[in-house]
Formats: C-alpha cells, sequence, structure tokens
C-alpha cells in the first residue's frame, strides 16, 4: 500500500504536469530525489516529462520559498535595469508550501518580492520533517546506507544493521512545536487537510534559557556559536534574506568583521536573528542546514516569542495582517524606556 | 623509513606520551564545542578513529588558521613604532593533529602545490605533525580512489597507523613524524609490513579520471548544459568550500579599531558574490550558475591543467553536507560525458 | 580586565534632531550640569536607529549606548518612534537573552523642552554604565596573535 508520501508525491507529479502542459506555469518548483539517504533535492521542474522527478518525504528540509523570488525573475524577459517593464502578464510558476513555507510566501508577498498573481501555490500539510543529524545521532559510529520512510516509521539500514524507529522521535524541533503544519494560504490543495496541532509550550526552550542568571546566558551564548565557520548557509537558506547586498558584505561602514573571530561571529548572529525579527515563521531552514550543529534557531524563535507576548501577533498568517514590524499600536508596552520607568531616584 | 608495531594498551600509552609534550588536536563531533579550530578539540583523552570516513572538518585550518595575522601597526606617530608594519613572530611550536584521514593528508600535500612558496603555509607545515589512521572501511561517501588518492595512502601524513586485527602498525613517514614517535619502539615484523604494501598496493586508485578530464576542451566543459540545472538549486553558500580540505581561496583586509591595525588573512569561498566583486561594482562571476562552474571546473579541470592531479581528495564532506545535495561525483561523471 | 584608575565610560548617545537633540541643547544653553561621558550623534529620527548602530557602537569600544526619541505622539515625521519602539523592546530583549547586562543600551524619550530631563537622564545612564564597568562584550580586541 502506498505510503501518505507517496500518494502526495503522485498527487504533486499530476498537478505539476497539468500546470506544465497547460503552459499555465512554466516552472514547477518542487523536490527530486537526492543522492544519499535523507536527502532530498530542490528542483525545478520545467517541461512535463521533468514532473516524473518530484517527490514528496520527510526530508524536504529546506524552505522552497527562498528561491521563489529569483525564479521568478529568471521567468522574466531579460531587460535592462532602466528598461521598462513588459506589457502584459509575466510568466507563472508554482511552488510546493506546507505552513510555514506559505506563511513565508505571504510575507514574501507583502514584502513586495513575489506578485501574487504569478504564484501558484500548491499546499501541502506538513507531517513534520524528519532531522537527519537526529538519525544520524541515534546510530553513531554506523554508516547509514538506506532509510526507508513509511507513515509512522522509518527503516534504517547499514551495514550489518536494519532497524526500525519511530518517525515522530526523530522530527526537528521546530516541527515538534509547530501549530501551523496547515498552509495558510494556497491555490490548489494536495494530499489532505491538516488541521491544527497544539503544542502545550512551544517557547519551552527559550523559557528555558531566559530563566538561566545573565553569566549564564553568556556562556551559552559564547558556546553555542563558538564553532560557527560564517559559511553563511544559515542565511542563505533563509526565504527572509533576500537582500542584494547583506549587511556582512557592507564595507563602509563595514558592521561586521570578516573573520572567525568571536565578537564578529557574534554579531554576525545577532544581527542575523534581529532582521528576521517579526518576520520569522520558525521554518527551521538555518537549523537544518548548519553543517557544525548551531543551533542559531533559538534567538528568532525568542524574537518570534517576544513578538508574540508584547504584540500579539505572528508572521504570515494572513495577507491582510501587516508584519508586527510594519506597524504600532500607540498603547504598545514600553516600560523598557528608562524615562518611562517609575522615578526610582538613588535606588540601584 | 621505520614501522612499528603496537597493541592497543601500547599504542594508548604512547598517546598518552604524546599528549604530555605537545598541543594533539582530534576531530570533534558534530555540535561539540571547539576552540580556535572548529570542528577540530584538543585531545585530552586517547580516542581511536573509527574504520572509515572522514572527520567533520578538514586540517586545513592548522595550515590556514583564520584570522591569520600577516602584520600589525600602531597608528599612534608618537608610539616608537608608531606607524611601521611589523610581522608577527613566526609560530613556530609543535602541533600534532591525531586521528587524520589518508585523504586530509594528501589535501595537504595537493595545497602545497600552489603553496610552495608560501611562507606562512610552510612554517604551518613545518610545525604541524600529522598522524594518519588508513580507513580499512571507508564510508559510503568516500571517493578518495576516484581521485586518485588511496585509504591506506600516505601522501602529506607525517605518521600513519593501521589496524590490523586487534594491533596496529605504525609507519613513521617523515623526519618530523619520527621526532615525535620518540625511541625505544618495537619494530613491526617483516611479513606484516609486506601484507600492508600489498594491501596499499591493492587500494590505490587511478588517475583515470584526471587524465580523461585534463584531454577535454576547456571550452566545452565550460559550455557544457547541466550547469544551469545543477546549479538551480545552489544557495551560494560557504559549506562545501569551507568544509573542502583542498580550497584554499583567501581573502586579505587591513582592520583597524583603537589606534592599532592588523592586517589579516581568512578564507574565502567562491560561492560568494564579494569573491570576484571589482571596486568598479563589476562583478565578471556575477551570476549563481557561474560560480557554481567556476568551482568545479577550478577542482576538476583548471587545477589539474596547471598542477597535474585533480583538487578533490575525495573525502566527500562537501556531498554529505551540501544543504541541497549537489554531489561532487555526480558532476565529474556529467563531465567526463560531455563530448 | 580591571578597570583603570580614574577610568570615565565612554557613552555614545543617537539623539534624534527634532526633539532629543534639542533638548540636550537647551540643557546646555540652560547651564544644567550633567557627565561628560556622552559623544552625541544626531540622527534625523529614532526610527533611523537601527541595531547595527548600536552594535557598532559598542564594537568600536564604546562601553554604553544612549538611544532616544520623540515622545510618542510628539515624532515630527508622525509615527517614526512608534515603529522605533517595537525594534528597540524586542532588540533590548534580544541583547538581554543572550547576557548583555541590562543598562549598556539605554532607550529613552526626550522632548526638545526637557532640558533638565535630558541632563537627569545623562546623569543616570553614566552612573549605570560607570556601575557596570568597562564593556566586555561585543568589543572587537586586535590583538597580535591571532
Amino acid at each position: 500500500m502506498a505510503t501518505i508520501n507517496e500518494k502526495i508525491s503522485e498527487e504533486i507529479r499530476a498537478q505539476a504536469r497539468k500546470l506544465l502542459e497547460a503552459k499555465e506555469v512554466e516552472a514547477f518548483l518542487g523536490y527530486c530525489q537526492g543522492s544519499l539517504p535523507m536527502t532530498a533535492r530542490p528542483f525545478v521542474a520545467r517541461t512535463p516529462e521533468d514532473t516524473d522527478k518530484l517527490v514528496w518525504n520527510s526530508f524536504c528540509v529546506l524552505n522552497l520559498a527562498n528561491y521563489l523570488p529569483a525564479l521568478l525573475k529568471s521567468l522574466e524577459p531579460p531587460r535592462g535595469p532602466r528598461d521598462p517593464a513588459p506589457e502584459g502578464p509575466l510568466p507563472r510558476a508554482a511552488i510546493l508550501a506546507t505552513g510555514c513555507w506559505s506563511r513565508n510566501i505571504v510575507i514574501q508577498i507583502q514584502e513586495n518580492q513575489v506578485d501574487r498573481d504569478r504564484v501558484v501555490i500548491c499546499g501541502i500539510a506538513s507531517r513534520g520533517m524528519v532531522a537527519q543529524a537526529k538519525v544520524k545521532e541515534l546510530f553513531a559510529g554506523r554508516e547509514i546506507l538506506k532509510v526507508v520512510e513509511e507513515d509512522h516509521k522509518l527503516l534504517v539500514s547499514g551495514k550489518g544493521f536494519s532497524e526500525e524507529i519511530n518517525r515522530w522521535s526523530v522530527i526537528r524541533n521546530n516541527c515538534l512545536t509547530c501549530i501551523h503544519p496547515d498552509p495558510v494560504m494556497f491555490d490548489v490543495r494536495i494530499g489532505e487537510e491538516g488541521g491544527q496541532r497544539k503544542s502545550d509550550n512551544r517557547f519551552a526552550d527559550v523559557e528555558e534559557i531566559e530563566n538561566k542568571s545573565a553569566a549564564q546566558r553568556r556562556q551559552w551564548f559564547e558556546e553555542e556559536f563558538a564553532s560557527c565557520i560564517r559559511c553563511y548557509a544559515c542565511r542563505n537558506a533563509c526565504p527572509l534574506c533576500y537582500c542584494p547586498t547583506c549587511f556582512v558584505d557592507d564595507a563602509k561602514p563595514q558592521w561586521v568583521g570578516k573573520s572567525v573571530d568571536q565578537v564578529d561571529t557574534s554579531i554576525f548572529h545577532i544581527l542575523r536573528a534581529y532582521h528576521c525579527a517579526g518576520r520569522c515563521t520558525d521554518c527551521g531552514s538555518c537549523e537544518s542546514v548548519c553543517p557544525m550543529g548551531i543551533n542559531m534557531r533559538i534567538l528568532t524563535k525568542k524574537l518570534t516569542s517576544d513578538v508574540l507576548n508584547l504584540y500579539g501577533s505572528e508572521a504570515g498568517l494572513a495577507l491582510d495582517s501587516p508584519l508586527p514590524l510594519t506597524t504600532f499600536k500607540q498603547e504598545d508596552p514600553q516600560d523598557f524606556i528608562i524615562t518611562e520607568q517609575p522615578a526610582d531616584k538613588g535606588g540601584e | 623509513m621505520n614501522v612499528y608495531k603496537f597493541d592497543e594498551p601500547g599504542l594508548a600509552a604512547w598517546i598518552n606520551k604524546l599528549l604530555e609534550t605537545v598541543p594533539v588536536y582530534c576531530p570533534a563531533a558534530k555540535g561539540e564545542k571547539c576552540g580556535t579550530h572548529p570542528g577540530w578539540k584538543k585531545m585530552t583523552e586517547v580516542m581511536l578513529p573509527g574504520t572509515g570516513g572522514p572527520a567533520g572538518s578538514s586540517v586545513k585550518t592548522f595550515y590556514f588558521p583564520q584570522p591569520e595575522v600577516l602584520s600589525t601597526c600602531s597608528l599612534k606617530k608618537n608610539d616608537d613604532d608608531g606607524l611601521l608594519l611589523k610581522e608577527p613572530a613566526p609560530a613556530a611550536e609543535k602541533q600534532v593533529v591525531f586521528g587524520v584521514r589518508p585523504c586530509d593528508g594528501r589535501s595537504v600535500e595537493l595545497n602545497n602545490l600552489p603553496y610552495a612558496e608560501e611562507k606562512l603555509f610552510q612554517q604551518n607545515r613545518e610545525r604541524t605533525v600529522l598522524v594518519g589512521f588508513s580507513c580499512s572501511e571507508p564510508a559510503s561517501t568516500c571517493f578518495c580512489q576516484a581521485t586518485g588518492g588511496s585509504p591506506y595512502g600516505t601522501e602529506g601524513l607525517d605518521i600513519l597507523i593501521s589496524r590490523q586485527d586487534d594491533d596496529f602498525l605504525v609507519e613513521i613517514l617523515t623526519d618530523r613524524g619520527a621526532e615525535m614517535a620518540g625511541e625505544g619502539l618495537t619494530p613491526a615484523p617483516a611479513a606484516e609490513i609486506t601484507a600492508l604494501e600489498k594491501l596499499r598496493a591493492e587500494a590505490t586508485g587511478s588517475n583515470e579520471n584526471c587524465d580523461r578530464l585534463k584531454n577535454k576542451d576547456m571550452a566545452a566543459l565550460y559550455d557544457a548544459a547541466f550547469w544551469n540545472p545543477l546549479s538551480e538549486s545552489c544557495l551560494n553558500c560557504g559549506v562545501c568550500t569551507f568544509l573542502c580540505p583542498t580550497c584554499y581561496c583567501f581573502d586579505i583586509q587591513d582592520e583597524a579599531l583603537h589606534g592599532k591595525t592588523r592586517r589579516i588573512r581568512y578564507w574565502d569561498s567562491c560561492m560568494f558574490p564579494l569573491y570576484t566583486l571589482h571596486t568598479t561594482g563589476h562583478n565578471p562571476r556575477g551570476r549563481k550558475v557561474q560560480r557554481v562552474r567556476n568551482r568545479f571546473m577550478h577542482k576538476l579541470k583548471n587545477f589539474p591543467d596547471r598542477f597535474g592531479p585533480l583538487s578533490c581528495v575525495g573525502c566527500g564532506r562537501c556531498v554529505v553536507e551540501c544543504p541541497v545535495n549537489i554531489d561532487i561525483r555526480e558532476v565529474v561523471t556529467d563531465l567526463l560525458a560531455v563530448e | 580586565m580591571e578597570p583603570k584608575k580614574n577610568w570615565e565610560p565612554k557613552i555614545i548617545a543617537f539623539l534624534c534632531t527634532w526633539c532629543s537633540y534639542a533638548g540636550a541643547d537647551l540643557a546646555g544653553v540652560s547651564r544644567f550640569q550633567y557627565p561628560p561621558n556622552i559623544r552625541i550623534v544626531k540622527v534625523p529620527c529614532s526610527g533611523r536607529i537601527s541595531p547595527n548602530l548600536i552594535l557598532n557602537a559598542l564594537n568600536n569600544g564604546a562601553d554604553g549606548v544612549l538611544v532616544s526619541g520623540c515622545h510618542p505622539g510628539d515624532c515630527h515625521y508622525i509615527s517614526g518612534n512608534y515603529f522605533a519602539r517595537r525594534r528597540f523592546a524586542l532588540f533590548d530583549n534580544l541583547l538581554e537573552f543572550i547576557g548583555i547586562e541590562p543598562g549598556r543600551v539605554n532607550f529613552s524619550w526626550i522632548s526638545a523642552s526637557e532640558g533638565e530631563q535630558f541632563a537627569e537622564v545623562v546623569k543616570e545612564v553614566t552612573a549605570k554604565v560607570k556601575k557596570l564597568g568597562p564593556a566586555t562584550r561585543l568589543v572587537k580586541k586586535i590583538n597580535e596573535a591571532a
């Protein structure tokens, strides 16, 4: 019997073929099989024949919205920077979108990076993606040569071993606490509706750090980011990072030094996270792609938690609700402003 | 040179003796906290590597530490040495890197080709002793033999340790290695040395891929149709280049702060747009496909044309860690298929 | 690092040109005394101040930072400080999260007529930073050895 993901893959292929054959879209952004166990490769199908390669599984960890602005741009007829925009509708692209990816597309539309009329969103309710690192840790010292996915378990095998593990036990941390697995906006639904998920305490990991002392937090921060090699995979995997020139590449002024230096690395991570404030959907791409196993996602999650606590909103849930940092209320809390604090002269 | 034989306690005792005299680094697990060399930690107790597969990070961090200070200068005119460029004292203290795979050892030899006359690289080479461990069972992502290497290869290493059943054969390959090895060790029986030599001869890869690529027309490879679809998924992050043992590109920058300045060298990546950006604002490799093509063309065509071997040792790190699963083995196949 | 004797903190103050800078001006004209530790950077609006600027100040050796704009409702550009307020709140929390001492980076509202309050705020911030000692976090060092 076909598994859920096999059925979804089948539907994706049929849908992509239909859209491409009808010339409704010029490109279909999805995933194809990777060359290693537990990998999936982002893939753009441009012809109906290409669509046979499309797959869907629990290893599609990279947020496809990351490619969307550039893909749409590449579909436009080439023109110089001062040439007028071509007349008539521009070519369209289709994209697969789970809950968080669709929220990122909403944000890209709100931030004028993506034209809603040019995207066909094929929504898939996410069942949570598997963290490759967690599986590898379970099988530390043994090389995994094959992973077969069933609905609720993974069959992991290698030289001299073959074991079954529970799929949910190796789900990525961001998926474990996700409450929006269902796409918030889509044109075509693929697979079954996902419904709402509950999480007892989504921000438990943030609170754990918040509850530490300042000295402990400092130590945690310095240790966590010490192994960063500044490859910028976290930045480049992020669908929010589309600036033509990133602040790390600015030379005048130079905001952050280039080398592997504790201070420079810290500043890079603080500012990278901060630039995602009120925009991050906790899609987990940054954490999934880090070659050094750094949990930089905790910083953006802290910001998400603050935005929710202070302003009661979350990014990308609906096209008509503005991003938290592009709006304000007159009564926003301001107890951190020193002139607004109760006078406490002579005291601490 | 000499080959010695150890049993496991003997090897542990030998390593413990090393730990007392020099800083010894060994591979760290992913996510483990490290010091100045990400991916490598100071060894505090004896840990022997497994049967195969490379460490998470390459040894190049010991040859191209970053930031590497090239010169310093005080900006205060009234200082005695104000406005005078000074070179830092050459780093001379020995360091041992333990558990290096033959692929990484070979990478040092390959990097030495373009860096043959580079002072700092040679200094670091002089002070770094690589203690290798052969791979009796290479990982599925390893392809050192396809690049001309061998899981029992000795190139670039100072000492190579090979498991033989429950014992270890320790080959001393250089003077640097002999200095670390010390004296009074048990020589290995001749028969076992012959057996190891035989194993090595059988496992040694071929240069066939390299030779075939060298015979291809550069322009034809450059214009191949597969670059576009290949690069489409690339994120242009630096994972592949920073984990690659044979990526040696660097950038130089002057940092000036608090009346002092220093000129530092640090890793650069051809995946970054800034890599080729001109001061005019023009970027000759401004598009992603150009950057991806350049990375592979340099490793698989330009470097062999100029220096002989492929600039790839087949460690498979880029294959394993690439966030979008771009696989250099497939690129080699694609390139070989170009007519 | 032990603070040197007679150590005086350097505090960078980012002041909006319409209110807080004018407030500082008034403090001067009215001869209100305040500690000479602050170095003022005039910006068009508190909405202009990005965390890049604040971190850059610390990175380059400032011991403390003061950011000040118009009171809510008084912004010359109608709403610049409302947007800034959200951003500052999040940034302040993020700095605390990673263990930066509270009081290194300070935010305030000072209007053009509040010369005395300006002097008070500078006194308060200077005292706080003095108590914290020289900044050690996010301060870049150029050592000869790498």
